[in-house]
């Protein structure tokens, strides 16, 4: 099911988690085979604990698969080492989660700068572009604000413009609303919808129905396996 | 932002753990500096001041051990066991110049300390002992007579007791000898001394015909083992050390003081090492899940690995400029303590730290090693981190 137009692709994707010491295995995926097309917004659906975050990091190479494949732009990432994998990430992936992730002793303004500085861009160019994108998702007041000064909401939405600090293709989200009230989720996906719209190729896991209902292409997982390919 | 930036950002956050982690290194190396300057001072110290004792030789019991013979260099009292006889056998030798020493001490008020303090007072014979080293005065008058019942002062002695010409100073219990002039600088041990005739020394302190060791030279250094010879057999229960032989011996004990210290300096630089490397771990572990962000922001295994080795490095560099200053100040306030002390080997020398380039920039960059290595295991542990494990547990 080679499809040319998909951006991202993973072949007989198998994730087996050991812990430790114990004997209990748990495999998270047994074999997806995806293809996310180039440009299109997606969301990855099903219930709790059957392996949809455990796809998102395979896809965005925080992890590794125990088998299988993941080509991001035909190139299998699932091969590549540790540093080629963190070029991949820096350039082409940008990633939102569940908690928002920022650093928590630097400003708003700072965490993108870190992201850019991590993307190679220089030092001079960042805070332009970090103004730029914290105003696209409505947040230039909040420059200089600590995370911890700034609402869930707010958050998500530094976050999300971090994610986007390096220009990169694809945005790998896992439940971006997941840990707001409605207002700010309101707000969220106002900002994820206006990203698409730029040309971004957009994965998001959710239980949101919402945004599930928005999605170009949804895909079930059910028990580490896709139920459902549209 | 750049990675110094982000490194300083990092070690700022806990200010608590940061100063007393700095601390750790800067006490370490206050200490190594410290002792490395009061040592290195103390070298020369003794270097100079058995040089200025201008013979090529002492004459001393033949029972006095090393460590009297420090007392010489220093001009510690030395018990008077030689016979005023030997000098006089030893001075009708041809082509020897001897000069004989009888070494007390007494007790002059130290206005300053606000307490008694004990220094050394020799008995000398004033005209050969002043043709022996050239002395000269800087204020009022040399011995006019070899038996004037008077004292001279060395320049330490004035500048550390108040003492001026016309004072009367108590030489013991009941007996008060005016001071009639002050030396000129000599760089040794005569600057922290009072001197007076060998004769009213002996009357003094009841040590007549007796005498403490003796300084001598010879007019041709190339016949000293002849001269030794004739010394040996003129005179009864001697020792003849040249000043080369009695600096080696000295600089040997004192190596080996230093030795000691540096293993308490070399002690404290390992425990704060292990300060450092305690607080990296920590920042290490507490820090698992930003690290985790990093590299799903891109960061590589080694810029990570960079920051922590930096952040680790940083304590070093501060704590190696902080250290050496607390360390020269530090020295500044213990030489003369230790100088002063009545009981050191030291005593009456004027020590100070001097300031020396070479051990500033010796002592920052080894505390730069220092600190990258205690921060190499807990850098590599973090760039070891996987970024799943450090951001799936939310
Ligand atoms: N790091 C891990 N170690 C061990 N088991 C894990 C780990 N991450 C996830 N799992 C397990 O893998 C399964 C799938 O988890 P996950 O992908 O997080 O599910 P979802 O995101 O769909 O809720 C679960 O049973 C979970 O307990
Ligand atoms: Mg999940």
């Amino acid at each position: 099911m080679a499809d040319t137009n998909a951006i991202i692709r993973t072949e007989a994707l198998q994730k087996v988690y050991s812990n430790g010491k114990s004997a209990v295995r748990t495999h998270a995926l047994r074999g997806v085979d995806l293809s996310i097309p180039r440009g299109g917004f997606s969301c990855i659906v099903g219930p709790s604990g059957h392996g949809k975050s455990t796809l998102l990091q395979l896809i965005g190479g925080l992890d590794r698969p125990t088998s299988g494949n993941v080509y991001i732009d035909d190139i299998n990432i699932a091969t590549l080492n540790r540093n080629k994998i963190a070029e991949v990430r820096a350039s082409k992936i940008g990633f939102v989660f569940q908690f928002f992730n920022l650093l928590p002793n630097l400003t708003a303004l700072e965490n993108l700068q870190t992201a850019m500085m991590l993307g190679g861009v220089k030092a001079k160019e960042q805070r332009s572009k970090a103004m730029e994108l914290l105003e696209l998702v409505g947040l230039s007041d909040k420059a200089s604000f600590l995370p911890n000064q700034l609402s869930g909401g707010q958050q998500q939405r530094v976050s999300i413009a971090r994610a986007l600090s390096n220009d990169p293709e694809i945005l790998l989200m896992d439940e971006p609303t997941g840990n707001l009230d409605s207002e700010s989720e309101k707000d969220v996906l106002e900002h994820i919808f206006a990203i698409h719209k730029r040309g971004k190729t957009v994965v998001i896991v959710t239980h949101n129905d919402t945004l599930a209902a928005r999605a170009e292409h949804l895909f079930v997982i059910k028990d580490g396996v896709l139920a459902k390919n549209p | 932002m750049n990675i110094l930036k982000l490194v300083a950002r990092n070690l700022l956050r806990r200010k608590g753990r940061f100063m007393f982690t700095l601390l750790g290194i800067t006490i370490g190396m206050a200490a190594f500096v410290a002792l490395l300057a009061i040592g290195g001072n103390m070298r020369n110290e003794v270097t100079a001041q058995t040089y200025a004792l201008g013979g090529g030789f002492v004459i001393v019991p033949d029972d006095l051990c090393v460590y009297n013979q420090i007392g010489i260099i220093t001009g510690e009292a030395i018990s008077e066991r030689l016979a005023y006889g030997e000098y006089e056998a030893i001075a009708a030798i041809d082509g020897i110049t001897v000069i004989p020493h009888l070494t007390r001490r007494m007790m002059i008020y130290n206005p300053t300390a606000g307490e008694n303090q004990a220094v050394p007072v020799t008995g000398q014979l004033p005209a050969e002992t002043q043709a022996f080293y050239g002395w000269e005065m800087s204020e009022g008058r040399y011995f006019e007579s070899q038996d004037e019942e008077a004292v001279i002062i060395g320049q330490s002695i004035k500048n550390r007791f108040k003492v001026e010409v016309g004072d009367k100073l108590p030489i013991k219990s009941g007996i008060e000898l005016e001071v009639i002039g002050v030396l000129k600088v000599t760089d040794g041990n005569d600057d922290a001394m009072v001197h007076m005739p060998i004769s009213v020394a002996q009357r003094v302190f009841d040590r007549e015909d007796s005498l403490s060791y003796m300084t001598a030279r010879v007019d041709d250094m190339r016949k000293f083992d002849d001269y030794q010879e004739q010394m040996l057999n003129a005179a009864n229960n001697i020792k003849i050390a040249t000043n080369e032989q009695m600096l080696g011996s000295v600089l040997m004990i004192l190596g080996s003081v230093e030795f000691t210290l540096q293993m308490v300096a070399g002690v404290a630089l390992v425990a704060a090492a292990f300060g450092i490397i305690n607080t990296m771990m920590t920042a290490v572990y507490e820090r698992r899940r930003e690290i985790g962000i990093m590299q799903a922001l891109g960061s590589k295994s080694r810029t990570i690995f960079a920051t922590f080795v930096l952040e680790s490095g940083l304590y070093g560099l501060f704590g190696g400029a902080l250290g050496v200053c607390v360390g020269y100040v530090s020295s500044l306030v213990i030489a003369p303590m230790v100088a002063e002390h009545s009981e050191t080997m030291l005593k009456g020398m004027e020590l100070g730290a001097k300031v020396d380039v070479q051990l500033v920039v010796t002592t920052i960059a080894f505390s730069l090693i220092i600190s990258v290595l205690s921060g190499l295991y807990p850098a590599w542990k973090a760039s070891k981190l996987t970024p799943v494990e450090a951001i799936s547990n939310g």
